[in-house]
């Protein structure tokens, strides 16, 4: 590689890492100067401390809980069965997951509205526990393209059909296939999809607010509205929170004990 | 006494048939290889017999007991997989240990039975080990053990030495058969690899097109085979066209030299053409040998192989290969020199097309 190639290189490198941490930088020096002249953390010691804050947090890790439940019941049956058995339909189903992509959040809350609302044939949205069961199937298809993404993934580096076939002639049937041979060898990939989906439903406003829902997307918002310092702090706590999902997703993958794939 | 019964399987994908009634009994303890090029249907009718295929026709039986609709989890057929298919979660016990656990079978047998089957394939000393931590033979031994451990009635080894390297495909399939004797287990191997099939099976199928053209021991399907195939696709073989002459005396003309055959013709009349098969090995230069079993030609190539030195001679319209021991004092015939194969009545076959 000639000089001017690796110092382009380089530069691009400095650039990028500029353009994402200054703005970063600048949002977490303004969160520290809630006290005036000196920088501190009662921004922060604020927001931890308010009740809200912990109410909504929780609501939110507990929906987040739940819709990993889900999409991973959901979402790697589908993919085993589509790689094992359907490998036509695999383009379709693709096609299908990616919906979420290209229809807002808005549409897909203002068609579950009108669809389960109180003078429906199911009446989701008539009580509390409905309209919770509602937003976790929400943020299971907001999260669907990713989670199944990281399953079919996860699927390819294993040979799906002869430990299928290893598993059947020792004797198992489905659901020990499923459980003990293909959900164990698609864990990092699974884990990859669920720390994902919890990235997305912890930050999610959508669904939650027009569900009227007490999430933490709708307490940023609020508090963003409404008050100078804690937002920022929030959204600090916010990248912080992403950012422990990816490190737990790089740490989940040096842990399979599997050989390395080759590409 | 039958134990495991093949009856005119057949076997389509869409519109073509890849097994054609397909017949074949397997007697109690006995090593059966199914040997063919690749697309001939071995592997077919290996997955019908495990059950990952239904047959499009006919029964498959084992120990009596008629295997249609049964689940391959419900057959007790044990299965090695040319691509091993160790499960990568899971170290040498535990996978060994699989089908046991499936089974509900109490942890003291299961762990005796694990102990056992890794002292048969002699690597006890792995237990703990992860497959990816293992080679291939390794791989592949224990495969063998985990398909042992639940005792099945039948053993189905698909291509398990095709993806290891020469040296260990010879010490592993010596392995398997020594196990396969010592636990009296029926056993059908897949391969197409004739050296492999030949030197492990009691019986052996070679199959064409779908369907079974010989089946027989070795040594009946190296030195009598009875087809075109069997003879081309089984070691090296001269396949010579001959002239009746008079089928009463089996007297041919292989180009204008005559010859008499030891076993008879079948229907044929004088003046028709037939196909004889001799073995390279079969013949040897005997200088001014005459008779009804030598024959004269010119040699037209020679190739030093090793341990031994292929000739090629043409006789009439025919090329024929035979080989000489290499030794220090040997002198190959030259290219161009006249030189006579002298064999014995019976190395001649007729090869029926």
């Amino acid at each position: 590689m000639s000089l001017w190639a690796r110092i382009a290189g380089w530069a691009a490198l400095i650039f990028g890492l500029l353009y994402f941490f200054v703005p970063l930088s600048g949002l977490f020096e303004f969160s520290l100067r809630a006290r005036r002249g000196v920088y501190s953390f009662d921004a922060y010691v604020r927001v931890l401390a308010d009740p809200q804050f912990q109410a909504t947090f929780s609501f939110s890790v507990v929906m987040a809980l739940v819709t990993i439940v889900i999409g991973i019941l959901i979402v790697v049956p589908t993919a085993f069965w589509v790689r094992l058995k359907m490998p036509w339909a695999r383009p379709y189903v693709e096609f299908l997951t990616l919906m979420p992509l290209v229809i807002p959040a808005i549409v897909i809350v203002f068609g579950y509205i009108r669809l389960y609302n109180t003078s429906s044939w199911l009446p989701l949205t008539g009580s509390v526990f409905g309209t919770n069961v509602l937003l976790a199937f929400g943020y299971t298809i907001l999260a669907l393209p990713y989670m199944y993404r990281a399953v079919d993934t996860g699927l390819r580096t294993i040979d799906v059909a002869t430990l299928t076939e290893a598993a059947q002639i020792l004797g198992a049937g489905w659901a020990t296939i499923l459980g003990r041979i293909i959900l164990p060898n698609v864990l990092p990939a699974v884990l990859s999809g669920a720390f994902l989906t919890f990235a997305i439903v912890i930050g999610e406003f959508t669904l939650a607010a027009l569900l009227d829902r007490p999430a933490f997307g709708p307490y940023l918002q609020r508090i963003g509205a409404n008050k100078p310092y804690e937002p920022f702090a929030l959204s600090v706590i916010a990248f912080g929170i992403t950012w422990g999902c990816l490190a737990l997703i790089q740490l989940v993958t040096r842990f399979q004990k599997t050989a390395p794939v080759k590409a | 006494m039958t134990f495991l019964s093949l009856s005119h399987i057949q076997k389509s994908f869409g519109q073509v048939q890849v097994v054609s009634d397909f017949n074949m009994n397997i007697e109690k303890g006995e090593f059966v290889s199914f040997l063919g090029p690749s697309g001939c249907g071995k592997t077919t009718v290996l997955r019908m017999i495990a059950g990952f295929e239904t047959p499009s026709g006919g029964t498959i039986t084992v120990a009596g007991k008629n295997q249609s609709g049964l689940k391959p989890n419900q057959r007790n057929i044990g299965m090695v997989f040319q691509a091993y298919a160790l499960f990568p979660n899971m170290n040498v016990s535990d996978n060994v240990a699989f089908g046991l656990k499936v089974a509900g079978r109490p942890k003291d047998e299961i762990d005796g039975r694990v102990k056992e089957m890794l002292g048969l394939i002699k690597l006890e000393h792995l237990a703990d080990r992860f497959p990816y931590q293992l080679s291939g033979g390794q791989q592949q031994r224990v495969a063998l053990a985990r398909a042992l451990a639940p005792k099945p009635q039948v053993l189905l080894l698909d291509e398990p030495l095709s993806a290891l390297d020469a040296k260990i495909r010879v010490s592993l399939r010596e392995e398997i058969r020594m196990i396969q004797q010592q636990l009296g287990i029926t056993t059908v191997f897949v391969t197409h690899d004739q050296e492999e099939a030949l030197s492990i099976s009691d019986r052996i199928v070679v199959m064409n097109a779908g369907c079974a053209d010989q089946i027989g021991t070795p040594a009946e399907i190296y030195n009598r085979p009875t087809t075109r195939f069997v003879a081309s696709f089984v070691g090296t073989l001269n396949l010579i066209e001959a002239k009746v002459i008079d089928p009463a005396t089996n007297r041919v003309a292989i180009g204008d030299q005559g010859v008499t055959l030891r076993e008879p013709l079948g229907p044929v009349k004088a003046g028709d053409t037939i196909s004889l098969a001799l073995r390279p090995e079969a013949g040897s230069i005997a200088e001014g040998a005459k008779g009804d079993t030598a024959l004269t030609g010119e040699v037209v190539s020679s190739n030093f192989l090793g341990s031994v030195v292929r000739t090629r001679m043409r006789v009439g319209t025919s090329v024929i290969s035979f080989d000489m021991f290499n030794s220090p004092g040997l002198v190959p015939p030259a290219v161009g020199e006249t030189v006579t194969l002298r064999f014995t009545a019976t190395d001649l076959l007729v090869i029926n097309d």
